[in-house]
């Protein structure tokens, strides 16, 4: 199998890495969209109450094979129970869970074909490392020898080569994770559950640790399903991702339309920073929605969502970066708003700027410092000019 | 200079308590015995008789002992019944320790007051207890007859098995307490692991579970056995003539046959012959201590 073949392989170089990782996304690898395709995991109305609490509510969703897919929100939304649903440790209360077509729901863990990283990385503490890897390998029977082989080839993949020997307890945090990982990829499943899988690693460890994630994913071609609360992690990381609350799925897309294009105030603000403006559509014209903002700033033009009608509340969706500062009055064409520089935040490569409009409100703009110098720096109690063309805000109804 | 004090109580408590009387009693197990009060010579009577008073110590006790079966006997019957017992504790501990570990946490520290619950009525009174279940008229029996699994009573009182009976009980929450500590520090999720790698619940048993609760195992064995190999009360009250113990041997030698020098030496025999399994549970727990850290 070719599979086999791959997971042998001694890991590529950085340099062989990159491009990798940055062609699927216009390679266009996109299951979701290709009717022809049936999922490899399946949630079909799948709810789960503990007592009186729903911790998941009516949820279907369809993963598809090869696939980085994020459960992302924040802590209990519902993610993790969903992910253990579908580990088996947790039976849903009512609906059905598919793998490859076939129903699980009544499988028992140790019967589904999924394997699972835990957020403790649960190493077994009185096994070496060699042990732990090889521990689901000599569940199924598989002899001595090829064990011993598979786990050379997982442990080489990961750098793990000579920690083979070594008890957990002797690892360092960075190195106990690349073991459970080892571990939960060791017997090829079809769909490797990753719960928080990173959280207990420092900021740098983690980007490292990510990449790793991405590297073994595409270089084993399984499906990974990642549960997390760290937006960069799943917008690093993932295919797709469901941003889910209070037990729903709020939406479920690709990273870059999570970020372009929410589809609720919600998901705009749970993704990234975002500054939002509320009114009430006027009249719509054009494909173009005007919109009263309240006294003291202009109507400016926004694309109209689909189906916004008049007098409807609706708010509008700016990221920071979108919007250019200016000290003079830009040209016609884009909207503007003046306003006077309250903050200023430099970063270094960016600045950061609060302004504050005619009535009140606070918005945050983004500035790359890309020349060493410029003749004049936006300064405290500056009055400037925020400019963005229409297209780049989103007008939200909900 | 504080520091020293500290070190010093416990120091001192061990050799007032412990070094001082071991060596009266090795002296007594080195004398002979005699008609008189204290019953043993030589006395010591003076540092200006020393020389002469040395001269009378021997080791003659110590190869009657050896000379004579019946004590080679009383030493490997105790351990042979105390190493019994000790398995037939662990197999009666470990399932209470296990649903303890497994109960829910708030339930928890009940349950383990309930394990020490026994503790509050003399050790005498519960042995004692035993006598009037196991005897041949005793509930034991007349619950047997009454549901017709038997026609004649059983035979219990006064022989090993009821030693046994008495042991396991007697020592039962020494066993459960170890294992319980044990089995409760366990991390569910390692089990959780092992299911989704393939391993159903009874094999993870013995590869996850039973592996990490084997420190618990260990000192739960060693506090049974220790003590059960110079058990007198229960061998006495409930064991028969035929159940041979050392710590009846020796109380016998002592009280009966007023043999105050063979039952020294055969004291400071039994108190070499536990040293073994001591150091070995101090060398467990200071493994534990060692990885716990």
């Amino acid at each position: 199998m070719s599979e086999a073949a791959t997971l042998g392989t001694s890991p590529p170089s950085a340099q062989q890495r990159a491009p990798l990782r940055t062609a699927a996304p216009q390679s266009g690898f996109a299951p979701w969209k290709d009717p022809s395709k049936s999922p490899i995991v399946r949630f079909e109305n799948v709810v789960k109450r503990f007592g009186d609490f729903t911790a998941v509510k009516d949820c279907t969703l369809d993963i598809y094979e090869r696939e980085f897919f994020a459960l992302l929100g924040p802590s209990g939304c519902g993610k993790t129970t969903l992910l253990r649903m579908l580990a088996g440790f947790e039976k849903p209360t009512s609906g059905r869970i598919l793998v490859a077509g076939q129903d699980i729901t009544e499988l028992a863990p140790y019967e589904r074909p999924v394997n699972m990283m835990f957020q403790s990385y649960a190493l077994f503490p009185h096994m070496t490392v060699e042990q732990n890897i090889g521990f689901g390998l000599k569940q199924d029977g598989m002899p001595k020898d090829q064990i011993a082989k598979r786990v050379e080839e997982t442990m080489a993949m990961l750098e793990l080569g000579k920690f083979g020997k070594r008890k957990p307890h002797q690892l360092s945090g960075g190195q106990q994770q690349r073991v459970a990982l080892a571990r939960a990829i060791a017997k090829k499943p079809r769909i490797v559950l990753l719960d928080e899988p990173l959280g207990a690693l420092d900021k740098r460890l983690r980007q490292q640790a990510q990449f790793e994630l991405m590297r073994i994913q595409e270089t084993t071609g399984t499906t990974f399903i990642i549960v997390t609360h760290d937006q960069e992690e799943a917008m690093t990381v993932s295919s797709r991702i469901a941003v889910m609350d209070h037990g729903e799925f709020r939406q479920v897309a690709t990273p870059g339309d999570i970020y372009e294009a929410p589809n609720s105030r919600y998901v705009a603000n749970f993704i990234g920073d975002v500054n939002l403006f509320e009114g009430k559509v006027v009249k719509i014209e054009g494909g173009f929605a005007e919109i009263d903002w309240g006294p003291g700033l202009a109507r400016f033009k926004s694309v109209a969502p689909e189906g916004c009608a008049g007098d409807q509340q609706v708010w509008l969706s700016l990221r920071p970066e979108k919007i250019r500062i200016t000290l003079d009055k830009p040209s016609e064409g884009n909207n503007a708003l003046p306003g006077k520089v309250v903050d200023v935040g430099y970063l270094g490569s960016i600045s950061h700027y609060h302004v504050e409009l005619a009535n009140g409100q606070r918005v945050k703009a983004l500035r790359a410092n890309s020349a060493r110098t410029v003749e004049r720096t936006i300064n405290w109690e500056d009055n400037v000019w925020l400019e963005w063309p229409p297209e780049t805000g989103i007008v939200l109804t909900r | 200079m504080r520091r020293w004090l500290v070190i010093l109580v416990p120091y001192l408590w061990l050799l007032v308590f412990f070094l001082i009387p071991f060596f009266i009693v090795f002296k007594i197990s080195l004398s002979d015995i005699a008609t008189a009060i204290p019953p043993y010579v030589p006395l010591f009577t003076g540092l200006s008789d020393i020389g002469n008073y040395l001269s009378q110590l021997d080791f003659e006790n110590y190869t009657f002992i050896f000379e004579d079966p019946l004590y080679v006997n009383a030493y490997l019957s105790a351990l042979k019944i105390a190493g019994i017992s000790t398995f037939l504790t662990l197999l009666v501990a470990y399932p209470i320790a296990y649903g303890m570990a497994r109960a829910p946490k708030e339930w928890q520290p009940t349950l383990v007051m309930l394990v020490i619950l026994p503790f509050w009525t003399s050790f005498l009174i519960r042995v004692y207890a035993w006598i009037g279940i196991l005897k041949k008229e005793g509930l034991l029996n007349l619950f047997l007859m009454n549901l017709g699994l038997i026609n004649e009573p059983l035979t219990i009182l006064n022989t090993t098995t009821a030693v046994y009976i008495g042991i396991v009980y007697s020592y039962l929450p020494f066993m459960i307490l170890p294992l319980y500590a044990s089995l409760e520090k366990i991390n569910p999720a390692l089990l959780e692991a092992a299911a989704d790698l393939g391993s159903p619940p009874w094999k993870s048993f013995w590869q996850v579970t039973f592996p990490l609760s084997i420190p618990g195992v260990l000192a739960g064995c060693f506090l049974v056995f220790i003590p059960a190999t110079g058990e007198f009360v229960i061998p006495d009250l409930l064991g028969g003539s035929d159940t041979l113990m050392i710590g009846k041997t020796l109380w016998n030698e002592f009280f009966n046959n007023r043999d105050w020098p063979v039952s020294s030496a055969v004291a400071v025999i039994l108190l070499l012959v536990l040293v073994v399994p001591i150091v070995l549970f101090q060398r467990n727990q200071e493994k534990q201590r060692e990885a716990a850290r």
